[in-house]
């Protein structure tokens, strides 16, 4: 399990919709608003899937741009330390 | 109670919110994340691009378990890019190389520290001038410093340049023509206060993410930022422009030489600015009159200035470039609109060039003309694409005529000071200059008998097997040469392992200490925060326990002229470390020990230096950083500005005070369009550009360790005009077989994808080690720099199946 701590810079006239969006979504934590600053937290099986999200983030309507603040991977997943296979 | 999983939640939004605070503040917040639960935080400089965010690194029983931005660094503000959160996962690929290993028989087989280090020692001690040492802008500062004494002061040896070359050195040749010394004059908060951004040939929203984020951060709070993003191929930063401008292959030179023409003719140039702090200069009439002739050029009137510039009317430029000539004129009338900010950066796109040093020159030269300089938002600054090529290669020296500080081998004077630094014997110092980058691999490549008179070269922290030019020429033409001796200390196998004789395995990152130096002249430190496993050893230490070696083999240069071992170390007590043993190299911390003798060289050029315990306090420092009187000690955002550089006399307003003419004046140069090396024509008539993606750095040896970057960006492909494709009848994804005059490969076609280049125009990553474009680049150099062109040649496409 990956956990990630994003940052969203909001549109302001369109925050209050992403907001929304972001807290029906089961798979992500939203804190609480800062001007034009979204704290979220992301979690997912693997990290492909937590890109997943910070693209579906970036492309919603009234989101400027994704920054990546934290992330943890305390717990990687199976194939996290898989070598390259040239 | 809060199960584990519910705990790094939590953390993570507890740092997404401090970040949000902070922004909403505009301050800097303390971290927040928890301290508890067995993780334990220290900070450090990401270990890929040149950017230098700090990160918080989170270990937990000696393996690194969480990554966080550092919101109390000025870089990142606590934002990290995609590459940087996962920088902690390029330590854990399964295949690190864990021990010594020795090509013995055709096959790399496993050996002893002891063993591997006799055999360094005796190759070098066999042939001492036929060593040379091939090193990178990821050594960390006391590594190259380390490199350098042991090679230049040690073995009175040159030749030891690093990949920077292969990235910088068009920017290093540029700021020393211009000013007289290299760097740039500002720095990154100047993307904070610009009014108007023109990103030249550099896609900043890909490569140096975090930075563009600052820009894009500005436009979020309302404020009116203008993007102007000119290059060779659509990417992600056009994306966000206010204007696109699309130019052919080496026409930026006759744009810039375009908008300085409408300067003058327009009478919006600053001529108050110009006359008191500028002067012109052209290409010498003889360049081997001096071997810094090439560097520092032929006096110019400002009237022979503006002669020359006559035929680059806008309609003029229009044609050679292909930009409208009213987007010429809309150029030109924003460098003469005074009343606002201008910020330049680039990167590749004018160093990875055959001249350059000229596009660089005249960069600087429209902003000097202009004015757009020395305040807070107007500055031309070039961006860096390793974490250290600024501080190892650049301010180190490691290059094969620098000297420490800034200091040129040429110079008697200079070598007198360092072999005073080094307390050496005088005349150690060897005045003959090393060989560069690519000529270094020429002659390792080339038979002996046919003149090769490099046998043993030893890779640090980088891999030319897949990064350097023309790859059959300059890599491959190795094999099956005997009495060529590759020593490669990397942390994975890679393309360069692949010809080694010695493979040497390395610690990486927070696996040691270290110290980098970023691309806005701040010097960052680090200590070792885990273990690196197996066998794998410090490079410092590696090149210290050879440097023993030698030294118990009687190499004189190993001592110096007390006859002492030249990597003698005291503890507090005042006792020797034995620090080639690797068992006591960290009894000491001989990354202070070997910095604070590096700082002894940082006044002459003005880079100054902090001791090395201010840097543990801070999330680095600008240099020149000036101890005051009251013994703390203060960073340089603005150098040359009065208002911020305690080296500029009061009431200079902006001086110069490396001036090349000694004047404390900049030089404006004026350099003509030139064709490229190689253009297209009628059997190739394509341009092939190449450079790198988001997701994988540089070669990718770490990034595709790294399952998901790997799966984000599994192989190289080719990027295509859909329409030139569809001519030829090739259907997106198809295999196609690409050629030049150098080579040839399959790779998968890729158009409407991530880059969109123009009909005519091919773009290939390089990160990809199955598919080696460099197989298929030139190999020209910048005559100034020698940094190799990259970024055009001419190349052919055909199909590999029928068209049905």
């Amino acid at each position: 399990m990956l956990t990630l701590g994003l940052l969203v810079s909001l549109d302001p006239a369109q925050s209050g919709a992403v907001e929304l969006r972001l807290r029906a979504h089961p798979s992500m934590t939203v804190g609480e608003v800062a001007d034009r600053w979204l704290p979220v937290a992301v979690e997912a099986e693997d990290d492909s899937v937590c890109r997943d999200f910070h693209e579906w983030i970036g492309a919603l309507p009234g989101v400027a741009f994704v920054d990546v603040v934290h992330v943890n991977f305390e717990e990687p997943p199976a194939d996290s330390t898989s070598p390259l296979s040239p | 109670m809060i199960d584990r999983r519910e705990f790094n939640k939590l953390a993570a939004l507890a740092a997404a919110s401090a970040a949000a605070q902070a922004r909403a503040q505009q301050a800097p917040s303390a971290p927040k994340s928890a301290p508890a639960d067995g993780i334990t935080w220290d900070k450090a400089p990401c270990r890929f691009c040149g950017t230098g965010c700090h990160v918080r690194v989170g270990v937990k029983n000696d393996r690194v378990v969480a990554i966080e931005g550092d919101q109390l660094a000025d870089v990142n503000k606590g934002l990290l890019c995609v590459k940087g959160y996962h920088v902690g996962l390029a330590l854990y690929g399964r295949d690190r190389l864990t021990q010594p290993l020795l090509r013995r028989n055709g096959r790399l087989e496993p050996i002893s520290w002891d063993e591997a280090l006799d055999v360094v020692a005796q190759r070098i001690h066999g042939a001492p001038d036929k060593f040379a040492f091939y090193g990178s802008g990821q050594w960390t500062i006391p590594e190259g410093y380390a490199a350098n004494k042991f090679i230049k002061g040690g073995l009175s040896n040159n030749h030891i340049d690093p990949n920077a070359r292969l990235c910088m050195a068009s920017a290093v040749t540029g700021f020393l023509s211009v000013y007289g010394v290299d760097e740039p004059a500002g720095c990154y908060d100047d993307l904070d206060e610009c009014d108007v951004l023109i990103t030249w040939g550099n896609n900043m929203a890909e490569m140096h993410p975090v930075l563009f984020s600052r820009v894009i951060d500005r436009r979020t709070r309302g404020e009116k930022v203008t993007l102007i993003d000119l290059g060779t191929r659509r990417t992600r930063t056009s994306e966000f422009a206010d204007d696109y401008l699309e130019f052919r292959p080496q026409s930026d030179l006759a744009i810039m030489n375009g908008i300085a023409h409408l300067l003058i003719k327009n009478g919006t140039y600053d001529k108050r600015f110009v006359e008191r702090f500028c002067s012109f200069r052209k290409a010498p009439a003889d360049p081997a009159a001096s071997p810094t002739a090439p560097l520092f050029g032929d006096e110019m009137s400002f009237e022979d200035f503006k002669a020359a510039l006559e035929m680059y009317t806008p309609e003029h430029v229009e044609e050679i470039s292909g930009v409208p000539a009213e987007k010429i004129r809309m150029l030109a009338d924003l460098f003469g609109n005074k009343d606002i900010r201008i910020t330049s950066t680039w990167c590749m796109g004018f160093n990875q060039h055959t001249r350059g040093t000229n596009a660089n020159r005249l960069c600087h030269g429209i902003h000097l003309l202009s004015g757009h300089f020395g305040k807070p938002g107007d500055a031309p600054t070039s961006l860096t694409g390793q974490p250290s090529a600024c501080g190892t290669a650049r301010e180190v020296g490691t290059l094969c005529h620098l000297l420490p500080g800034g200091r040129v081998l040429a110079n008697p004077e200079h070598r007198a000071h360092a072999e005073e630094i080094w307390n050496l014997p005088k005349d150690r110092i060897n005045p003959t200059l090393g060989y560069h980058t690519v000529l270094m691999w020429e002659k390792f490549c080339t038979p002996t008998d046919e003149g090769g008179d490099i046998s043993t070269l030893w890779v640090r922290v980088t891999n030319p097997g897949q990064s350097l030019p023309n790859l059959h020429k300059l890599f491959k033409a190795k094999e099956g040469q005997p009495d060529k001796f590759l020593i490669v200390s990397d942390v994975y196998h890679t393309a360069t392992t692949e010809l080694a004789d010695l493979v040497l395995p390395s610690a990486l990152w927070v696996e040691k200490n270290g110290m980098f130096g970023n691309s806005e002249r701040r010097t960052q430190q680090w200590f070792r925060m885990v273990k690196p496993p197996g066998e794998a050893r410090d490079d410092c230490w590696q090149t210290i326990a050879v440097a023993r070696r030698l030294h118990d083999l009687g190499h004189p240069g190993m001592k110096d002229k007390n006859g002492k071992f030249i990597f003698t170390f005291k503890n507090e007590q005042g006792a020797e470390v034995p620090v080639w043993e690797w068992e006591r190299y960290y009894d000491i911390n001989v990354d202070k020990a070997l910095f604070e003798e590096y700082r002894l060289f940082s006044r002459y050029k003005h880079k100054d230096l902090a001791p090395y315990d201010e840097y543990v306090k801070a999330r680095g420092l600008r240099w020149p950083v000036v101890e005051q009187p009251d013994g703390t000690w203060r960073e340089t955002k603005f150098r040359f500005s009065e208002f911020d550089d305690s080296y500029v006399e009061k009431g200079a307003e902006i001086q110069f005070y490396h001036s090349v003419t000694k004047d404390d004046k900049a030089l404006i140069w004026f350099a003509p369009y030139e064709k490229a090396a190689e253009e297209p024509d009628a059997d190739y008539p394509f341009w092939l550009c190449t450079g790198r993606v988001l997701e994988h750095w540089h070669t990718g040896s770490m990034t595709r360790r790294i399952p998901q970057l790997h799966n984000a960006m599994p192989h190289a492909y080719v990027e295509m005009h859909p329409e030139d494709a569809r001519e030829r009848g090739i259907a997106n994804g198809e295999s196609i077989l690409l050629k030049t005059r150098r080579g040839e490969m399959k790779l998968p076609v890729w158009f409407d994808g991530r880059g969109h280049p123009p009909r005519g125009s091919l773009f290939i990553p390089f990160f990809d080690e199955r598919l080696l474009c460099n197989d298929l680049t030139l190999g020209e150099v910048d005559p100034i720099s020698k940094e190799p062109d990259y970024k055009k040649c001419a190349a052919a496409v055909m199909r590999t199946v029928a068209t049905p």
